[in-house]
């Protein structure tokens, strides 16, 4: 435990300041350590706790170090307990006062109480000092030979926590096939359980560089041991039993007697007071039967009632968990879930997480017979006081309505939305209604007649506006004063902002012209000028493609503007299936919540130097000047870089169209348009949209940061690098996932290089003239960590590096992958190389 | 793996750490200072309890006046998660004497350490059973009065009796009289539309029990529902006794609970905890008692009068009453002035939550008071259009009353010294979100 940070509490002037206080306890401790009368004890228990709570308050104890050992040369429990917590809490700060505890806690493993061994045996391991990693391996291994099972318990994570320390120390000790032979036959479940916990983690971590490893994680998903488990989940505690479960969820039954019989023994855990039981079960049954339609079905309508169950009960964080695994199963089959519908709403005082999954799945479950009362329900949210519930509630509307089930009732209540006038509401019914009018393009007399008495200058909302421009623009033939209400808007074209809206103007505009020329011409004339002169590049081109066309031929143009229309049947979705399959794969996780694949989030590879790059973005536009980073300004950016994380995301919509065109050059560079570059490259790399988007957006940012005009520089005579290598960062992503490592190597870097490190930036230039491109990099001192990317001369061949370099140890770990692996020791050379120069130029 | 946690924070409303335990170093130290930037101290607050923040992912409950805090770093089990914090909420509850909140905790700084360290090794939740946690703990917080019964110093070698194959309870008890307390506690849920239809309606029930008992005693429960009892009547081959019967939609059980002879026999059976827990949850949505009708009428007489009436029936046994009985009918903000009328109880304005609020403590059944009340407006223009109407919502208790009709028919001790016990039966129904639109 590492001691609390002391910047985090601002000084009050209720709290002690610390200095006197420590001083005065230290004399205290000290009077007390050599005494024996009676009594104390108490008084140092006293003592002890105040020195805790400083401790816990943030007050700096660490100089009371000594006293405390000094004081716990004790029999008595209570203080042995506190002074293992203190010791624990300083360690790690300072290894040289913990080798003063090693001689006691070892002795307190030996003690004949078996709670003070355990106790002292968790201190022990807690340390978490690297040096004292040598004092531990024995009394873990009598440890785990105990006697007594909480000492058992303790050992067996006493491994995993030597394990994280000194993987090797762990490794060579053999403690993983002890905790293997504990797992199979000690008679207590927690050991049992604890182990298991212990050797997932050891033997994943080492699965990737060896054999072994890799076959005895194999075997714990095998048909034995996952039986021997099943048979005693009874024994286990509620926790363990989640992670049984875990695992059975991997395990691939022969056939489906073998199925059926797992899910008879487990039946009765849908029964369990724990709800993580209960949805560990449920996915263990939704796994085993994937591939058994009808009985998936049956597990479906099984599962329901303690789902639901879960959902009403606990506090509304426990039913958000569990909500989002129902609105997951919903989703996936809302038939199933249609006659339950009245437990998807919302009550008044519920949180909004809650009212948009419960929205959500009232869309999905609507179907023939239940459609009146959830629009019915649904309408009374739209005048809900939480208004982003009641735009929630209306898109609902509107998406059970282009859901096809009585659309007719539906339309008549959007109207009424209109008619509600509240702002909120009639931006949402117009989107609505535009969306509807796609699909079902007969209504539209009914809509336009209500649409047409909604005043533009009520219409604030980009979305909204746009919705009501397009509806005014596809309609002018039947609405009355379409052309001069899309004049007014003209003629205020400076003072809307939204991009969005000026394009849809643009487009209404050319439609009005070709139904009603004479009324329309002289604003069309307005507006384009003003489009043309729009300093927005899509307003731009676009107004300047309809002149052209235009002057080209208005026929032609009309054809383009305005071709007969197919209503939509079907609206995008806006989520693949491949993603919700994965989601699903990852039932009872974080995935679900987040509604994303876990690699999404967890993997360093795909999220790490996406947030890497944008710090860097910030860096470089401050720094340009400043060669010399401070530590602690370091940490700023560290905190900066948490600040943006978030930023990011709500300006993700907005960067969407920014970005397209901020990309200084592409991968291809035969194209001279921009927008074409665009094209091409989505073209290419279809993945890019629906992949992450905000991933390729931030690294877009900084390629255009990153790459000054390179110089030609020398190349190596035996590989000839690309000086314009490009390669966006979801190619990277992509590739660096495919490839095998083909080369992984530790290199010195120069005495030079290291002082030349301070920040990230220094080493990219250095590597951009080497004709190797770094696509993204962050860190601070004394680690950084790069991605970079080389293309070979004239072939489109990718090498990939990950490099971390220490600083310290003045060394570089190298990982270099390559679409072509013979030249991969070429590249390494060449690599190394501009390493070594680095610094020194 | 179920939650592998790297850190658990225990902060103020203002975000300042309590108390703190990292169980990992795969977080930074900081990171609880990136969950106060981006969620204490933004509008995150409160829009969902799971957020990712660089690469970390943060659980967080409030409790009080106390945010707890979970951190992970993979991709967790969130379920899993919360249930932890709420048993470990629990927890400390009973060691502090029923609170939870910042007080307690800074006083208790030690003993949250001593817990934290027991229930979560290394990240993996490890055991949470509160009998089994009170032989490793040694600092005395204000033990809850059912802990305070057995004999309070551990028993030094008590940690063989640990993990037997019933872990919940300790052997050797001794009780001078042997006794069992059942509670059946159900709350009503109910959304009612303006125009009197009911939406929605379920009761959740749990049953609780305190038991004092010697020895390691099987109980046996019977009760009304209607699985039980054709199972009953199909072993002893003979028809089923008349009376109601009623149907449970999901039961879950306390893990004492043997759920193979649950599901065999369909009896609950068990060899309970000593002292206070939870046997049972279930859940009911058919045939429901509603204890109570509410009848509003509410006339809007033109721009700043209104005119409230509000009748509420109550529909059970006439010896009955219900206690602590609030109606709370929701008025505009720009109310001025109200005046009212009530055949029972007391009512009142309450402006900070724009609220008529009506109290009654002694509510007897098969009577239906009324209130009537005239509320003065503020004219405005604006805000006459955002008033929304929210429901009327119902606080009340009626003892010896469940909405869903569900009995004890038994209780059964049996222990091998054959002792006699005494057993005592209560049954309360409560409002949950009782609710009617008006």
């Amino acid at each position: 435990m590492a001691p609390p940070a002391q910047s985090q509490r601002s000084p009050s002037p209720s709290q002690p300041s610390g200095k006197s206080e420590v001083s005065d306890l230290k004399l205290q401790l000290r009077q007390l350590a050599g005494s024996r009368a009676p009594g104390v004890d108490d008084s140092k228990r006293e003592l002890f706790k105040k020195v805790i709570s400083y401790m816990t308050i943030g007050i700096d104890v660490s100089s009371l170090f000594g006293e405390m050992v000094m004081c716990s040369a004790t029999s008595d429990i209570v203080l042995k307990k506190m002074c293992y917590l203190y010791v624990g809490n300083y360690a790690k700060v300072n290894p040289d006062l913990a080798l003063l505890t090693i001689n006691f806690l070892q002795r307190d493993c030996r003690d004949e109480d078996p709670m003070i061994r355990g106790l002292a045996l968790r201190s022990l391991c807690s340390l978490r000092v690297a040096n004292l990693v040598e004092y531990l391996v024995g009394p873990l291994g009598s440890g785990l030979k105990d006697s007594n099972s909480y000492v058992r318990m303790v050992a067996v994570m006493g491994v995993l926590k030597l394990y994280h320390i000194s993987a090797s120390t762990c490794i060579d000790a053999d403690f993983p096939s002890i905790l293997k032979h504990l797992m199979l036959h000690d008679s207590d479940t927690q050991v049992v359980a604890n182990c298991l916990s212990a050797l997932q983690e050891i033997w994943s971590a080492e699965a990737s560089t060896s054999e072994e490893a890799s076959r005895e994680r194999e075997a714990l998903i095998s048909k034995p041991f996952i039986y021997y488990l099943l048979n005693r989940i009874k024994e286990f505690c509620e926790w363990a039993q989640c992670l049984v479960l875990e695992l059975v969820t991997k395990y691939v039954p022969s056939d489906s007697s073998e199925i059926f019989d797992i899910m008879n023994l487990l039946e009765d855990r849908l029964q369990h007071a724990n709800g993580a039981v209960v949805l560990a079960t449920i996915r263990v049954f939704l796994q085993l039967t994937l591939s058994m339609t009808d009985v998936h079905q049956q597990v479906y309508e099984r599962i329901k009632a303690p789902l639901l169950t879960l959902v009403s009960s606990g506090s509304p964080e426990q039913s958000y968990a569990v909500l989002s695994h129902l609105h997951l199963l919903v989703m996936r089959a809302p038939y199933v879930f249609s006659s339950d519908y009245k437990h998807f709403y919302c009550q008044y005082n519920e949180p909004s997480y809650v009212k948009r999954l419960k929205l959500e799945m009232l869309t999905a479950v609507a179907n023939e017979s239940n459609t009146y009362e959830i629009v019915t329900e649904l309408c009374e949210y739209a005048a809900n006081v939480d208004i982003p519930i009641a735009r929630e509630s209306i898109r609902a509307v509107g998406k059970i309505a282009l859901q096809q089930y009585d659309v007719n009732a539906i339309v008549d209540r959007l109207l009424q939305f209109l008619e509600m006038e509240k702002d909120y509401v009639t931006a949402e019914a117009l989107v609505l209604v535009k969306d509807l009018l796609r699909k079902y393009p007969q209504w539209s007399h009914d809509c336009i007649a209500v649409v047409g008495n909604i005043s533009s200058k009520n219409v604030q909302e980009p979305k909204a506006k746009a919705a009501l421009i397009w509806m005014l623009g596809e309609y002018s033939q039947d609405m009355q004063d379409a052309p001069y209400v899309l004049e007014s808007l003209v003629e205020n074209w400076d003072e809307e902002h939204s991009a969005e809206v000026r394009l849809h103007l643009l487009t209404a505009m050319m439609k009005c012209f070709f139904k009603r020329p004479p009324e329309t011409q002289s604003a069309l004339g307005a507006a384009l000028a003003a489009g043309i002169a729009d300093f927005h590049q899509d307003v731009h081109d676009r107004a300047l493609f309809y002149y052209r066309i235009l002057r080209y031929n208005v026929s032609v143009a009309e054809r383009v503007v305005n071709p007969p229309k197919q209503a939509v049947s079907v609206f995008a979705d806006t989520q693949s299936s491949e993603i919700k399959d994965r989601i699903f794969d990852e039932f009872n996780s974080l995935s679900v919540l987040y509604q994303k694949p876990s690699y999404m989030f967890t993997d360093k590879e795909h999220r790490g130097p996406l947030e890497f790059a944008d710090e860097l973005g910030n860096l470089s536009i401050g720094e340009a000047a400043n060669n010399v980073v401070p530590t602690q300004m370091v940490e700023e950016n560290d905190k900066d870089l948490l600040l943006t994380t978030s930023e990011k995301e709500e300006t993700k919509g907005s960067r969407n169209n920014g970005s397209a065109y901020s990309v200084p050059y592409d991968g291809s560079s035969t194209s001279v348009f921009a927008s074409q570059t665009q094209i091409e490259s989505a073209v290419s790399n279809p993945t890019l949209a629906g992949h992450s988007p905000q991933a390729s957006f931030a690294i877009d940012d900084l390629l255009g940061l990153g790459i000054p005009a390179a110089p030609a520089v020398l190349s190596p005579p035996q590989l000839k690098l690309n000086t314009k290598a490009a390669l966006d960062p979801s190619t990277f992503q992509q590739k660096w996932r495919q490839l095998p490592v083909a080369l992984s190597q530790e290199i010195s870097v120069s005495p030079q290089g290291v002082a030349a490190l301070t920040a990230p930036q220094a080493l990219l230039r250095h590597m951009q003239s080497h004709s190797i491109h770094c696509i993204a990099s962050g860190g601070q001192s004394p680690n950084f960590k790069f991605f970079f990317f080389a293309q070979k001369f004239e072939e489109s061949s990718n090498y990939l590096v990950e490099c971390v370099i220490n600083t310290s140890s003045a060394k570089a770990q190298v990982k270099i992958k390559a679409d072509d692996q013979n030249t991969s020791q070429d590249f390494s050379t060449l690599f190394e190389s501009a390493l070594s120069k680095f610094g020194t130029s | 793996m179920p939650v592998a946690a790297s850190a658990i924070y225990f902060l103020n409303l203002r975000g300042d750490v309590l108390i703190n335990r990292l169980y990992r170093d795969d977080v930074g130290g900081n990171m609880v200072d990136a969950f106060r930037m981006h969620i204490m101290q933004t509008k995150e607050l409160g829009t969902c309890p799971v957020r990712q923040i660089g690469g970390c992912s943060f659980f967080y409950m409030r409790i009080s006046n106390v945010y707890v805090v979970i951190v992970v770093s993979s991709n967790a089990n969130v379920a899993c998660a919360f249930k932890f914090v709420v048993e470990a909420v629990s927890m400390f509850k009973s060691y502090f004497g029923g609170a939870f909140d910042e007080d307690a905790i800074r006083n208790n700084f030690v003993l949250i350490y001593e817990l934290l360290d027991e229930i979560m090794d290394f990240g993996y939740p490890q055991n949470l059973s509160p009998e089994i946690l009170k032989l490793y703990i040694t600092q005395e917080g204000v033990r809850s009065p059912f802990s305070s019964k057995a004999s309070d110093k551990p028993i030094p070698n008590a940690t063989l009796q640990v993990t037997g194959a019933v872990g919940w309870r300790r052997e050797g008890l001794v009780y001078k009289k042997n006794e069992v307390f059942l509670d059946i506690v159900e709350s009503v849920n109910l959304l009612m539309s303006s125009k009197g239809s009911v939406l929605r309606c379920d009761v959740t029930g749990k049953i609780l029990m305190k038991c004092f008992l010697s020895g390691m005693p099987d109980l046996k429960l019977g009760l009304n529902d209607k699985i039980g009892l054709e199972k009953e009547s199909q072993m002893k081959s003979r028809p089923a006794k008349s009376g109601k019967t009623i149907e449970l939609d999901d039961v879950t059980f306390h893990q004492c609970v043997n759920l193979t002879r649950f599901n065999s026999e369909k009896t609950v059976s068990f060899v309970p905890p000593d002292g206070e827990f939870e046997l049972m949850k279930y859940r009911i949505t058919e045939g429901v008692n509603l204890p109570f009708r509410v009848l509003p009428t509410i006339k809007e007489l033109g721009r700043t009068r209104m005119e409230v009436n509000v009748k509420v029936k109550s529909v059970f046994g006439a010896k009955m009453f219900a206690l602590g009985v609030v109606v709370k009918i929701p008025v505009p903000k720009q109310t001025a002035k109200t005046s009212f009328q009530v055949t029972s109880g007391r009512a009142k304005y309450n402006a900070a939550i724009d609220c008529l609020v009506w109290k009654i403590r002694k509510f007897p059944g098969q009577t239906e008071p009324t209130l009537s009340a005239e509320v003065e407006l503020i004219s405005t223009m604006a805000e006459k259009k955002s008033w929304t109407k929210p429901p009327i919502q119902m606080e009340f208790q009626v003892p010896m009353f469940t909405a869903s009709g569900l009995r004890v028919r038994f209780l059964k001790v049996w222990e091998k010294r054959g002792y006699n016990t005494v057993e005592w039966v209560r049954y309360i129904t409560k409002a949950g979100s009782y609710e009617i639109r008006s």
